[in-house]
């Protein structure tokens, strides 16, 4: 039996590649895959906690929950994006910088 | 009655204010309504104005008429006791007078004001609220509201000197502004002074009640300006200096050499309704005060100082008629003139005695009328061609006819022809102080030469100006500009010259008003 | 028959009428104002005469109303009626009878004529009111209203800057007087309280009563330093100079001809300018001696150069005007000597044959004129050296204007005779009792009368015989006398210069009712003098008229007549008196009037502008510490603010992963913050 602190473990190390990614890439793309490692470390931590979980799969269900609202939420900003890039003509996040008026 | 009198312009000014600009053209109207109605009030009061001894005035709360009073502000200071200011006003005889006067010279300068073209709903608001002041002054008889009313003339002057005077308007202003603060902040300290001496033997208070001021058992043992106690500053009486400190104040207005140079700055920057309002009734204005408020409050210290207030008259007189000798320009001989001529009313009253102080009050009265009479026929000039040279015009009867015949009316009258208000006045004034006890008998015989004077200035004007052939700078393009008098200003010259007409033939008409109160006053200050 | 109170009704309209004349002026040229004006003279005329024959000799009518009071003090306007007044009503309204028709024609044509009616009805009313006034107060009134309606006509043709000058000059000339006038006003009312001619000068009136004591002079009511009675007959007399032109005010009334010559006969030759003497006589208890002694100086220069001037002038009217002058002196110095009846004797003489010198000498210059303008000639037609001969061409105007002529020279058969003679006996009289320079008086006095015949025979020998000038002959051949109503009034006026109006008998003036009329006390003193001076005088009179026969009309002595010699410039110049008074008071004035309106300008404005800059300065002042000291607090708050600003505002960089680092760097802290510490 892996023990639960494992799980957690790989959980943190995906969430803070996944951090990484988003703050770190130049592509927005890449920042949406950070965002996306950072859906799975949460799924991850689901499903682990749902293992412990005594009474049924409210785990597993948050999971499932969560990985088809990150399905549409990535359909949602692939479509960003693509608007984002007919905008700027550039997909960097360094480069639209116009939030800031 | 008064009330009404003073509040009726406030009232049309705050309708002119709220009227939407489409109805600018009446404005003018409104106005001269106002001063008609005014007119007839003051008519009314006259008519019916007790003359009687028992109604003279003075120094006596019980013998003014149509007086109001109710308690204003009533401002507990603690340790210091209650403020005690009434809205106490009454007339008398030689308050009277000046409503009539003032209602009639508005009139005069509200028909003026129709050369006035731009800003019409900033104008005619000040106007109305300059009329308010002035007959507010000759009615307050609580001198804080007579201080309230003095100050409150300034402000709309300032402002129509300011906004519509010429092109030196503004060196006018400085000057003009200079006087003025110079004269009434001691006088602010005066009546403060006064407040603090003074109580109101019913309540026990103090108080700013001016008739109060004039009796001396008013005064609180040991204070400041107590006649009994009689407490010194810098060296000399403090009611001396009081005294000297006030008819500084209002010997600004009057003017008096060597106070007079805004005069004649203010008189030729301003529009000619102002000049009409400024030599008309503000120059009373000082007068006015000298006689109910300097000479009443205090007589003691009036009476010592006789002589020199007779030397300055008399220099006024003929200071002012040499300086309108050498003017060039006809507005500035007419301001110099005004001069001269009030320096009849310092002298008259200086003298001390019924013939003088009455010929003082007939000369403010004449002088009123006649000044803006003159003033409104340079300004007739200066409408038509914007030049006031004396030396730009020659042979102008021949071209303007009526208006020349107006002129020479104005002028005789003003050099004291018989037959016109101001030989009355003149004449009396000068008997006044010849036959005075505080005055030398030379100072009346000086101030004779400036009636000689007077006909030399307004001859030669006269001559310069308005006889032999036509000569006129601009040429032939001003014959067409200069046409003759129109219906309009007749009807602004007409009354003031009947007035004048009047007051020379019938003096009664005005003394027979005035004659107990001129009695009781030099009874008062002569003790 | 007595007048009553109900005939005042009678008297009123005598100085009402001719104002009526002078309100018709606001009718305009509408109205046909000459008819109305004449009617309105002669009715005043009518009555005048009617209420003469009421008072004269008989009694004295006084009636008042309250005018006004000043104070306690109550002035009365009202109407004294005695010999005097009468007298002098029916002279002006009589002769502005005479003068109203003359000028009907006189003229004629004036663009401005209505004004002329309006300004002569003014005139009379103005004099005769000042005739009948009884109160001082109210002759100085209508005093200076005659001044003015003689401004006014004097100026009457003011296109002419002469005459705009001229009347000007009259008017402050006449101020002068009026000063004066109006100082003895000032003294009477101070010593009496009242102005009431009845209660001062009246029989035991307050100037009878009053008297000097220990060098002051007592009045019931108060007292004065004895010096104010001089003063006051000195400062009267003053007016009185002024209005009659003596010397040294006299230069006005040469200047005053520049008015219609019809003007100058009514008012600058018979009645305005003999108002002073009228004043002298009404109040003549207000002077003492000195004052006397100074009428009689100041009557005999001026009589005595008057005549002197009057010698040379060519222009007819300046003869004339001096002429005037020289007779006014006359009487003067007739009422200085105490002959107060001879004075007014003369007054009302002179005052016809005077006003007939002006109105032959007017038919004459209008001839002049009108021909002159006709024919299109350049001269001056007032000037005698241009006329000659018009004896055939103007026999009336010459037969008439010699009457007048000789009645100013004083010969026999003539008013002048009587009345002239009368005031040199009385002069020689009392010469008699007097010391020291006024011995001289009477032969100043003889030398002028005799002075007179010449100037007087000059002008007429001139005008009349001499030979045409080249230059103006055809005028004067075209000339022909004036129309009737003009020749009329010569005529009537040539009558009156004849002593039958006068006298029964016509070699002495003591039969003269006239004379008798004034005369206090029976002259006793018939010495030998009456019949002395009336031989000497004509005897000299007619040497010298003989002479200026010879000179003018045979051209003898012509190097007499050449106008060379220090006499005869200082005589032409009318002795400087124009140019030195313009030299030392109209330029003193001017430079006073110049100094005090630099003292204006630099001296009092200076003062004050520099308290104006003072303040100024002091305001700059506070400006410069409100902006760096004051201000400068706020506005580094202000700044501070900003910058503080403008740091955090880099925060804002509009980079989505700033943010989000920023959001964990605050959730991180807010996590530490929390479990940590």
């Amino acid at each position: 039996m892996i023990p639960l602190s494992h799980f957690l473990f790989i959980s943190a190390c995906l969430f803070c590649i996944g951090l990484y990614a988003v703050l770190t890439k130049r592509n927005a793309i890449q920042v949406l895959i950070g965002i996306e490692f950072m859906i799975n470390a949460a799924v991850l931590n689901f499903v682990a906690f749902g293992r412990f979980d005594a009474n049924g799969g409210g785990g597993q269900m948050f999971a499932l929950f969560a990985i088809v609202l990150a399905a549409a939420g990535v359909a949602v900003a692939l479509a960003i994006i693509l608007n984002v890039y007919k905008h700027f003509k550039t997909i960097d996040p360094v480069k639209t910088d116009t939030l800031k008026d | 009655m008064l009330s009404l009198l003073i509040f009726l312009p406030i009232a049309a000014a705050i309708l002119i204010l709220i009227l939407p600009s489409r109805f600018e053209k009446v404005f003018k109207h409104i106005c001269l309504g106002v001063s008609i109605i005014q007119f007839l009030l003051s008519l009314f009061i006259y008519l019916n104005f007790n003359s009687g001894t028992s109604a003279a005035g003075i120094s006596n709360a019980g013998q003014y008429q149509l007086t109001e009073k109710l308690p204003w502000i009533r401002l507990d200071l603690g340790s210091i006791g209650k403020l005690e200011i009434d809205y106490f006003l009454g007339i008398d005889g030689l308050s009277m007078p000046f409503l009539l006067l003032s209602a009639l010279v508005m009139f005069v300068a509200t028909i003026a004001s129709w050369e006035i073209k731009t800003n019409l709903r900033a104008y005619y608001p000040l106007f109305l609220l300059l009329n308010t002041a002035v007959i507010g002054v000759f009615c307050a008889l609580d001198f804080f509201l007579f201080y309230i009313f003095y100050e409150l003339m300034l402000l709309p002057l300032y402002f129509l000197i300011g906004m519509w005077g010429g092109v030196r308007r503004e060196y006018a202003a400085i000057k003009f502004f200079l006087y003025t603060l110079f004269g009434s902040v001691f006088m602010l300290l005066v009546i403060i002074g006064l407040y603090f001496s003074v109580t109101d033997p019913t309540s026990g208070n103090h108080t700013f009640n001016m008739i109060l001021m004039m009796d001396p058992a008013n005064y609180l043992d040991g204070s400041i300006f107590s006649a009994i106690a009689n407490q010194e500053l810098f060296g000399i009486s403090a009611r001396l200096l009081a005294f000297i400190v006030l008819f500084v104040a209002f010997a600004i207005k009057v003017p008096i050499v060597p106070l007079h140079t805004w005069l004649p700055d203010a008189h030729v920057e301003a529009p000619t309704p102002v000049s009409i309002i400024l030599a008309g009734l503000l120059l009373k204005v000082g007068g006015y005060g000298i006689l109910r408020i300097c000479y009443s409050i205090f007589p003691d210290a009036a009476i010592q100082s006789s002589w020199w207030i007779g030397l300055i008259g008399m220099v006024s007189i003929l200071y002012g008629a040499l300086n309108a000798l050498a003017q060039t320009d006809l507005k500035r001989m007419i301001a110099y003139s005004s001069v001269s001529h009030m320096g009849f009313v310092l002298l008259g009253i200086a003298s001390a005695t019924t013939e003088g102080v009455s010929g003082a009050m007939y000369q403010m009265i004449s002088h009123g009328a006649l000044s803006a009479m003159l003033f409104f026929l340079v300004g007739m000039i200066y409408n038509r061609v914007h030049d006031r040279e004396i030396s730009s015009f020659r042979g102008l009867s021949e071209l303007m006819p009526q208006f020349s015949a107006f002129v020479m009316i104005a002028f005789f009258a003003s050099l004291g022809l018989p037959g016109f208000s101001a030989f009355i006045a003149e004449a009396f004034s000068l008997i006044g102080a010849f036959t005075s006890v505080y005055l030398p008998e030379w100072m009346a015989i000086g101030g004779s030469v400036g009636i000689l004077l007077s006909a030399a200035y307004f001859l030669w004007t006269l001559q310069r100006m308005f006889f032999g052939q036509i000569r006129l700078k601009g040429g032939e393009e001003w014959k067409t500009t200069l046409y003759d008098a129109n219906i309009r200003e007749k009807i602004a010259l007409l009354p003031l010259a009947a007035l004048a007409l009047l007051l020379g033939i019938f003096p009664s008409l005005l003394f027979d008003k005035m004659n107990a109160s001129v009695l009781a006053f030099v009874q008062l200050i002569t003790g | 028959m007595p007048v009553s109170d109900i005939q005042i009704f009678l008297v009123l309209p005598v100085v009402v009428l001719p104002l009526i004349s002078f309100l018709f002026i606001f009718a305009g040229k509408k109205l046909n104002t000459e008819n109305l004006a004449l009617f309105h003279i002669s009715v005043s005329f009518l009555l005048s005469l009617y209420l003469f024959s009421a008072i004269w000799d008989k009694q004295t009518f006084h009636i008042q109303w309250s005018w006004f009071s000043v104070g306690g003090t109550e002035f009365k306007a009202g109407i004294l009626l005695n010999n005097l007044s009468v007298l002098m009503m029916v002279l002006v309204s009589g002769i502005a009878t005479l003068v109203h028709v003359y000028s009907r024609v006189y003229m004629k044509g004036d663009p401005n004529i209505h004004k002329y009616w309006a300004y002569l009805g003014l005139f009379c009313f103005s004099m005769l009111s000042l005739v009948i006034s009884d109160s001082l107060l109210l002759i100085y009134l209508f005093w200076e209203l005659v001044g003015f309606s003689s401004y006014l006509l004097i100026g009457f043709w003011y296109t002419r800057d002469s005459a705009a000058r001229a009347s000007k000059k009259a008017f402050i000339m006449n101020r002068i007087g009026d000063l004066g006038f109006l100082t003895g006003i000032m003294i009477i009312y101070q010593q009496f309280h009242t102005l009431d001619l009845t209660l001062l000068f009246a029989e035991n009136g307050f100037m009878q009563t009053s008297f000097i004591q220990n060098a002051m002079w007592v009045s019931d009511t108060s007292g004065m330093p004895e010096i104010w009675l001089t003063i006051a007959g000195a400062v009267f007399f003053l007016g009185a100079m002024a209005k009659s032109a003596q010397f040294p005010l006299h230069t006005w009334l040469p200047d005053a001809m520049e008015g219609p010559t019809s003007v100058s006969s009514l008012i600058h030759a018979a009645t305005m300018v003999a108002a002073g003497v009228f004043l002298i006589a009404r109040i003549y208890p207000v002077f003492n001696p000195q004052v006397l002694n100074m009428m009689v100086i100041t009557g005999t220069i001026t009589a005595f150069m008057a005549a002197t001037i009057a010698l040379t002038q060519n222009d007819i009217k300046r003869i004339l005007a001096y002429s005037t002058i020289s007779q006014l002196g006359f009487m003067i110095m007739a009422l200085g000597i105490g002959a107060y009846s001879e004075s007014i004797f003369h007054l009302s003489t002179h005052a016809f044959f005077k006003c007939l010198l002006f109105l032959a000498a007017g038919a004459v210059i209008h001839e002049m004129h009108h021909h002159r303008d006709k024919l299109g000639l350049d001269f001056d037609f007032q000037d005698i050296r241009r006329m000659g001969g018009l004896r055939k061409r103007m026999p009336l105007a010459c037969i008439s204007m010699c009457i007048a002529s000789a009645a100013l020279i004083g010969l026999p058969l003539t008013s002048g005779f009587l009345s002239k003679d009368a005031m040199l006996i009385k002069t020689f009289e009392w010469a008699s009792e007097q010391v020291g320079i006024l011995k001289i008086v009477p032969y100043l006095m003889l030398l002028s009368s005799a002075l007179t015949a010449f100037y007087i025979s000059r002008l007429i020998f001139k005008v009349f015989f001499a030979k045409p000038d080249v230059i103006s002959s055809p005028v004067i051949s075209a000339a022909k006398d004036a129309p009737k109503q003009m020749t009329y009034v010569l005529l009537i006026l040539a009558f009156l210069s004849t002593f039958l109006p006068f006298s029964l008998n016509p070699l002495s003036y003591e039969v003269s009712w006239l004379w008798s009329g004034f005369r206090s006390v029976e002259s006793t003193q018939a010495g030998f003098y009456h019949q002395l001076i009336p031989v000497i005088v004509n005897a000299i009179s007619m040497l010298l008229i003989i002479l200026a026969y010879l000179m003018y009309v045979n051209g003898k002595y012509s190097r007499l007549a050449s106008g060379e010699g220090l006499l005869f410039r200082v005589s032409s110049g009318e002795w400087y008196l124009n140019q030195f008074y313009s030299f030392t008071f109209v330029k003193s004035v001017e430079k006073l009037a110049e100094l005090s309106w630099r003292i204006d300008r630099y001296v009092i404005d200076s003062i004050v502008l520099s308290t104006a800059a003072v303040v100024r300065n002091i305001s700059d002042f506070s400006r410069w510490t409100d902006k760096n000291i004051v201000d400068g607090a706020v506005n580094g708050s202000g700044a501070m603010v900003s910058k503080a600003g403008s740091i955090f505002r880099m925060l804002q960089s509009g980079r989505l992963q700033h943010y989000l680092l920023s959001i964990l760097l605050i959730l991180l802290t807010f996590l530490i913050l929390t479990f940590f510490i």
